[in-house]
């Protein structure tokens, strides 16, 4: 693959900010002035490269458990919900413990959002193995329905009597609050952080040292071969839906904690859906995911500077996501067939041509 | 011994080839797949082209049916240099095919499928398409019903469509490739009258096969294809010596007889009994019905049958994929619950599937990680895998069974589907096992994989009982010491392989007839 | 409930269940050719916006639909392109489709928020609109909803009864097979998707120019993944598409009104029950389709077509 990979990911990056630009141009504002905003924004100072690395933590976390679904061809396209559940789950342990010490109430708020990130990621594994039911469609209505749940508990049981009628939680008491690691240098950055290493690096191990993560991979080639080799299908289903449910429920409960201390409803800003994206331009490895998460949640950075300076809804930024996302799959085409006319060595079996030599 | 030299052109001089391929080149990348090849095809002939997987009959006929252009040569239709850029092209110039596995829509009915491409207006009228299809039915005298959906129908019935769909077409020239692996005895024969009915109508037949006995049955006029060239050309009548004939087709000497040493039969590794399984389909006939067998170390029992009489619901049954759902099956001197539920990974069963790309092995894994697809448990301590000794084990299997190319960092799809085998095979026998389950285990191969294929199941049935399911009769009475037909799920006869007068029988066990 | 008001509430229900259909039946369209396209809701975005603006710069409420359906197809071809030209994923392309197409929508379409469109007025079907019952359900609607009660007739026709729909089927069940035949599978595939394309563009215009009067932003609201989970209900037939569809629009519609009542059931309750009961439908279907296999009654005609999801190769 050598160095054809970078050129094609570069040309799609190209691509798509020129698509950009038109965009900008349809709608009324200075195309290159904007782009230059845009990267000066994410790029430019020392605080919107921290701004990019917070934003990044709960999408490499959220990425990490998409990633371990689309290991195994299953979509999993349900990390937004998983995340609001995830934050739910937190928002109870914290309103309900709210009076004891951090050392106890930061793991119980992170258990519970890991068993409820987890709980409903299982929902749709569980109706796939069962009765067959698609889990693209699942998961992604219980998108919805997680924000919905979210919705509701903040404007109705959980809602702060002095909030004046907003939608949100009394602030969290202080015990419940992920510190931050050095305020006078590092700004707003948390102790979150650590999460994402500690994570990448049971990814990998678990991939590539162990051997449930050796059958998960084998298990990516589809149910008949996991039959025939006796691999645990159905056990893997579960696993990695609960496992990914787990850390966007985890990036759910850290972003609750550690940026906003209380749940409202502006804690989902799509960064389950920005997960996705991440992990297939990563192709679903443990490195090239946290670089990109970097790089887009910088993109997100970039996109609220230009926000302010130019007037634009905040949409420019999945814009550019569908964009890139679109046009890397695109490219993909060139890695895969320019070097040999073989078949490609990602992504669903492709029908075979018949009367090959 | 002595047959006609190379000779490019046989057949009778005064009528004008249908078509003519004159040094026809193509080459994929470093592989000359063909090299100057110049044949003719006559209008009421039957030509043979005989050759083993891989030489190049495949991409000679894809360039004849417009799916690949020569790189070098030309191909005249009627005296008429042609240049096909399209499928389409060559269905205009009157040049049809049937291809092994059929091109043929499941879930519409044979009217659709051979109206497919063909309907003359935008509107379609099924009564009239209905109509129209079963009247080219009734003049070739091919029994069907036009309103049949296609994934009901047997493959017999299946290949009848593929032929309408030429015949609808007025295809001049019916190319077959390989049109009897899927065939019982017969529809064989069935077939072959159609070929020569075809023929006397003045139609060209080109018959693409790697069977000598068939190809010498049906054949007027036989071209030996091997590594892409043209290795002689005769008339089939002038074939006295087939074994000459098949010299030319593998460039050496065929093993005929693959030696066998004499085994004494061993303890009891299989015993069936009563086994009977409806499926899902609860109004349909039962999958297998009542089937009894025993299997012992030391022998290998041949399964025949045509493809899914039953065969594939057996193999799960005994694999552990399928639950029994009466009678008994005894794996080792266990039941199949207790055998299956605590299943060790060696020193039991190993099952070496039809579907070798899509089953056995997972194409984008690296042999390694297919290696370790069966035998993972020899190489875990507790939860981690040591993947540096599946490296060493993975080489072993390479070297010994001579797979190539020999490099274990190489994806499962970039192998052929002979030395997949052979790397699938050298997996499983690694396991050591005491019973065997082989399904189909040379579909496909060219004959020196073939033989090693053999040999290894021979030597392999000393420790082991091994469990054959083969549509290969040769190969049934190659390799078996007793042979099983089964035909829509019942066992229609078990006999020794020397049981000469049984296996006369077998063509008519296998179509149901006992 | 008096019946007037229950009356209201179908007729409501055929309004909501509009803009599904049309979604509905273009889905049902692509994935008969063979492509999966997840980007439903992002093309019911950005033409409910195509449809709006064609409308505000014109002035013709036809010429909004014109727009709206042509951003459908547009969009999906830009899907069609990344699969059937480039063979990249099918589903990852039609996420990124949902993506690129919302937000374009939000983008383009912010700056709009709140301007009123004159958009499709109901209007009643001489004769049929004094029908008992059936004519105030059905007969007091819009054009939209006219042409979407001929619209499942026309795509069964056009799959089953055409040549054209004949080779798409082929098509998306084995792509061999229809080459073999002569005839070019990714073209066919490509205009089954720019089609279907066309239909969801229409789905997603209805929402801007009938179903509501006021622009803004999100009117889509996941009736895309809605559609795409009805087209695996309707077993790929466009007749129990209308069944899908109007079940989903009396869900909406009932949920509204039970808003709009001043109940005392929370909003977000409410708003949660089509996305549950589109899990639901998914569950039934499935269980539907198991029993029918067990009891060999419908064979594989609960099945998704063959090749569904699976891109071409071609060589050479």
């Amino acid at each position: 693959m050598g160095w054809g990979a970078p050129v094609v990911y570069l040309c799609a990056l190209a691509l798509s900010l020129g698509l950009c630009a038109l965009m900008l141009i349809l709608a009324g504002k200075p195309a290159l002035g904007g782009l230059f905003m845009l990267f000066r924004g994410a790029f430019g100072q020392g605080h919107s490269l921290l701004d990019a690395l917070i934003k990044a933590i709960p999408i490499f976390l959220c990425s990490l458990g998409v990633a371990l679904c689309f290991r195994m061809q299953i979509w999993n396209i349900g990390a937004e919900g998983q995340f609001a559940l995830g934050a739910v789950g937190a928002t109870w342990a914290a309103l309900t413990f709210g009076t004891l010490p951090g050392v106890v109430l930061l793991p119980q708020m992170f258990l519970s959002a890991l068993v409820l990130g987890a709980l409903w990621g299982l929902i749709p594994a569980v109706l796939r193995l069962r009765l067959g039911v698609n889990e693209i469609i699942s998961s992604l209505m219980l998108n919805y329905v997680g924000i919905l749940v979210l919705e509701y508990l903040v404007f109705g049981a959980w809602k702060d009597p002095a909030s004046f009628g907003f939608p949100m939680t009394s602030e969290f008491p202080p015990a419940a609050l992920i510190a931050r690691i050095w305020p006078g240098w590092l700004g707003k950055l948390h102790w979150g952080l650590i999460a994402c290493p500690l994570a990448g690096v049971a990814y990998s191990v678990f991939l590539n040292r162990t051997r449930l993560g050796f059958e998960l991979a084998a298990c990516g080639e589809g149910e008949r071969v996991a039959r025939y080799a006796r691999l645990p299908y159905g056990f893997l289903v579960l696993l990695v839906m609960g496992l990914g449910g787990a850390l966007s429920g985890l990036a759910g409960s850290i972003e609750t904690s550690a940026t906003l201390g209380r749940l409202q409803p502006t804690l989902m800003v799509g960064y389950g859906y920005t997960a996705i994206v991440v992990a297939w331009l990563a192709r679903l490895k443990p490195w090239p995911i946290a670089f990109t998460a970097f790089l887009l949640a910088a993109l997100r950075v970039g996109v609220e500077a230009m926000q302010l300076e130019l007037q634009i809804p905040a949409a420019f930024g999945q814009i550019m996501e569908g964009a890139i996302l679109l046009c890397v799959l695109a490219g993909q085409f060139f890695l895969a067939y320019s070097v040999s006319l073989k078949r490609p060595r990602t992504g669903p079996p492709a029908q075979v041509a018949e009367a090959r030599p | 011994m002595d047959i006609a030299p190379h000779t490019p052109d046989v057949g009778p001089v005064d009528v004008l080839p249908l078509v003519r391929l004159a040094g026809v080149t193509k080459r994929f990348g470093q592989v000359l797949a063909n090299d100057d090849i110049s044949l003719s095809i006559m209008p009421g002939r039957i030509k043979a082209l005989l050759g083993e997987n891989g030489a190049g009959k495949s991409t000679l006929m894809a360039m004849l049916a417009g799916r690949f252009e020569p790189d070098a040569g030309h191909i005249e239709v009627a005296g008429k240099p042609v240049a096909f850029a399209s499928s389409r092209q060559a269905i205009a110039a009157g040049i049809g095919m049937v291809y092994q596995h059929f091109m043929l829509v499941e879930d519409m009915s044979v009217a659709e499928n051979v109206l497919l491409g063909q309907a003359g207006g935008f509107f379609l009228d099924p009564a009239q398409m209905r109509a129209t299809v079963g009247e080219l039915a009734a003049r070739f005298g091919l029994g069907i019903d036009p309103a049949a959906r296609v994934g009901d129908l047997s493959m017999g019935e299946r290949q009848r469509v593929e032929i309408l769909k030429l015949l609808h077409r007025k295809s001049r020239v019916l190319i077959f490739d390989e049109p009897t692996a899927v065939l019982t005895p017969g529809e064989t024969a069935a077939l072959f009258d159609a070929l020569r009915s075809m023929s006397a109508q003045g139609k060209a037949i080109v018959f693409i096969s790697h069977k000598l006995e068939e190809v010498l049955s049906v054949a007027d006029e036989i071209a030996v294809l091997r590594r892409g060239r043209i290795e002689g050309e005769f008339l089939a009548a002038d074939v006295t010596s087939p074994a000459d004939l098949a010299r030319r087709m593998v460039g050496r000497d065929v093993l005929l007889d693959v030696h066998r040493d004499p085994v004494p039969p061993g303890p009891l590794v299989l015993a069936v009994r009563d086994l009977s399984l409806q499926g899902a389909n609860l109004s349909g006939p039962a999958l297998l019905d009542h089937v009894s067998f025993d299997l012992r170390q030391g022998e290998v029992l041949a399964v025949v049958g045509v493809a899914g009489n039953g065969q594939q619901q057996l193999v799960e049954t005994v694999c552990g994929l399928s639950r029994p759902e009466s009678g008994q099956v005894e794996l080792l001197g266990h039941g199949w619950d207790e055998f299956h539920k605590y299943h060790d990974w060696d020193g039991a069963l190993a099952w070496v599937p039809e579907d070798r790309a899509g089953l056995a092995t997972c194409r984008s894994l690296d042999l390694t990680d297919n290696m370790l697809l069966t035998t993972r448990e020899g190489f875990s301590r507790g939860m981690w895998l040591d993947r540096a000794r599946a490296r060493t084990a993975a080489r072993e299997i390479v070297r010994e069974h001579n797979v190539q190319p020999g490099r274990i960092g190489l994806q499962a799809w970039q192998l052929s589907g002979g030395n997949l085998q052979k790397f699938v095979l050298g997996r499983e026998l690694r396991r050591r096992p005491r019973l065997l389950v082989a399904e189909q285990p040379t579909q496909g191969l060219d004959i020196s994989a073939t033989e090693a294929v053999w040999q290894r199941l021979l030597e392999a049935r000393k420790s082991m009982g091994v469990l054959l399911v083969t549509g290969d009769l040769a190969e049934a009475l190659q390799l078996a010491d007793r042979i099983l037909v089964l035909y829509r799920g019942r066992v229609m006869g078990l006999f020794p392989a020397s049981d000469s007068g049984q296996v006369e029988r077998i063509g008519a066990l296998m179509a149901g007839l006992s | 409930m008096s019946p007037e008001l229950i009356l209201a509430l179908l007729a409501a229900t055929v309004q909501a269940g509009t803009p599904i259909l049309y979604a509905t039946l273009g889905e049902i369209i692509s994935e008969r050719a063979g492509v999966l396209n997840l980007g439903v809701e992002g093309i019911m975005a950005l033409s409910s916006f195509a449809g709006f603006l064609g409308c505000h710069l014109t002035g013709s409420a036809w010429l909004g639909l014109a727009a709206g359906g042509l951003a459908g197809a547009l969009l999906a071809g830009l899907h069609g392109v990344v699969c059937q030209v480039f063979l990249g994923n099918q589903v990852v392309s039609g996420l990124a489709l949902t993506i690129f197409g919302v937000g374009l929508c939000n983008f383009l379409g912010t700056p709009y928020i709140g301007q009123a469109t004159d958009g499709f007025h109901q209007f009643a079907v001489p004769l049929l609109a004094d029908l008992p019952i059936l004519g105030r359900i059905f007969f007091r609607q819009d054009a939209l909803v006219y042409l979407s009660f001929l619209m499942p007739a026309l795509v069964w026709f056009l799959l089953w009864r055409t040549s054209f729909g004949l080779g798409l089927r082929a098509a998306g069940e084995m792509p061999a097979a229809a080459s073999a035949a002569g005839l070019n599978p990714q073209r066919l595939r490509f205009l089954g998707v720019l089609l279907g394309g066309l239909l969801c563009g229409l789905g997603g215009a209805y929402l801007s120019l009938a179903h509501t009067n006021l622009w803004t932003t999100g009117l889509s609201g996941g009736r895309g993944w809605v559609a795409v989970a009805l087209v695996i209900f309707a077993f790929w037939r466009p007749g129990r598409a209308v069944a899908g569809a109007y079940l989903f629009g009396g869900v909406m519609a009932f949920q509204l009104r039970l808003q709009a009542s001043g109940t005392n059931v929370p909003s977000s309750l409410l708003l949660m029950l089509p996305y549950v009961l589109t899990v639901l439908v998914l569950v039934l279907s499935a269980a539907r389709a198991q029993s029918a296999r067990r009891r060999g009654i419908l064979g594989r005609k609960s099945a998704a077509p063959a090749a569904l999801g699976v891109n071409i190769e071609s060589v050479g």
